[in-house]
């Protein structure tokens, strides 16, 4: 009687080595995915980018309502221009009467 | 059965497998084979065999020498092995689409943070540019104004020279009543 060849794993069958080996197999896929992403560093980027946004938003915001503000003084001042605009041109008529009386 | 009856059996399988190819050929007609294997076509054409067609049998039997032999009941071939593995390939794709669909939602959520802000950009953008317009009329208007603005500083002049004129007066007319009073007095 011959003696048994010996097997990569003692007492292992064929059947559990394949689906070792598949197992594995997975297992390494899932770690390649992992590791191209972690390499990519998308994350670390990602995130930093995050928070550089989220703390000028409120400088934008503050800056938005500054112009907004402005916006508004300019239209009172319009509103002003048109109103010494109408006082001034009574202005030559006050001039002629002085200059009569300064005769 | 067990996965450790199962076992046994598979190394019973092949410590017999081994015996027979120590010494013996394997043939159609090897007792072991017939054990194992079951009956095969051609060895008895009396009976309805299938082809190698598993026929578990019971186990640990004992043949006439005293030595015990296993006999390897084969395990029937999954039907559905091909749907297991089309079915775990299926669940990778998916697990590995939810690993990959992250970092593309964290993308998605930048570039719409990107957006947001570039149409805030924008808003401000048309704001700024009313409101330069809008300083550009002014400063036209108000460059207009000048001439006004130019008779008004003489007016204030002209009014400022009356009222010197106006003191005078008023100074030499109390100089007058007072050397009117004087002569009236005499």
């Amino acid at each position: 009687m011959a003696s048994p060849e010996p097997q990569p794993r003692f007492g292992q069958s064929v059947k559990g080595l394949l689906s070792e080996k598949v197992s594995a197999c997975s297992g390494d896929v899932i770690a390649l995915t992992r590791q191209v992403l972690k390499g990519s560093r998308s994350q670390e980027l990602l995130g930093q980018a995050a928070r550089n946004m989220v703390m000028q938003e409120d400088t934008i915001l503050h800056s938005e309502d500054s112009l907004r503000k402005m916006a508004i003084i300019t239209t009172h001042l319009q509103y002003q221009q048109e109103a010494i605009q109408k006082n001034v041109e009574h202005s030559k008529n006050l001039q002629d009467q002085l200059k009569h009386l300064l005769k | 059965m067990s996965a450790r009856d199962r076992d046994r059996e598979t190394t019973s399988m092949e410590t017999s497998i081994n015996n027979s190819s120590a010494g013996q050929a394997l043939g159609p007609n090897s007792a072991t084979d017939t054990a194992i294997f079951g009956q095969i076509r051609g060895s008895d054409p009396g009976t309805d065999a299938d082809l190698y067609m598993p026929v578990p049998k019971k186990p640990g039997t004992h043949n006439e020498s005293g030595v015990e032999t296993a006999e390897e009941a084969v395990e029937p071939a999954e039907p559905d092995i091909n749907e297991l593995c089309r079915d775990m390939f299926d669940k990778m794709a998916v697990f590995l689409q939810g690993e990959l669909t992250a970092t593309c939602e964290d993308y998605k959520l930048v570039e719409n943070m990107n957006k947001l802000t570039s149409l805030k950009y924008m808003e401000m953008k048309d704001i700024s540019i009313n409101i330069s317009r809008n300083l550009k009329d002014l400063n036209q208007k108000y460059a207009g104004l000048q001439p006004y603005l130019d008779q008004i500083s003489q007016v204030e002049e002209q009014v400022t020279a009356l009222e010197q004129a106006a003191y005078k007066l008023d100074t030499y007319s109390k100089k007058l009543e007072a050397k009117f009073k004087k002569l009236e007095k005499r």
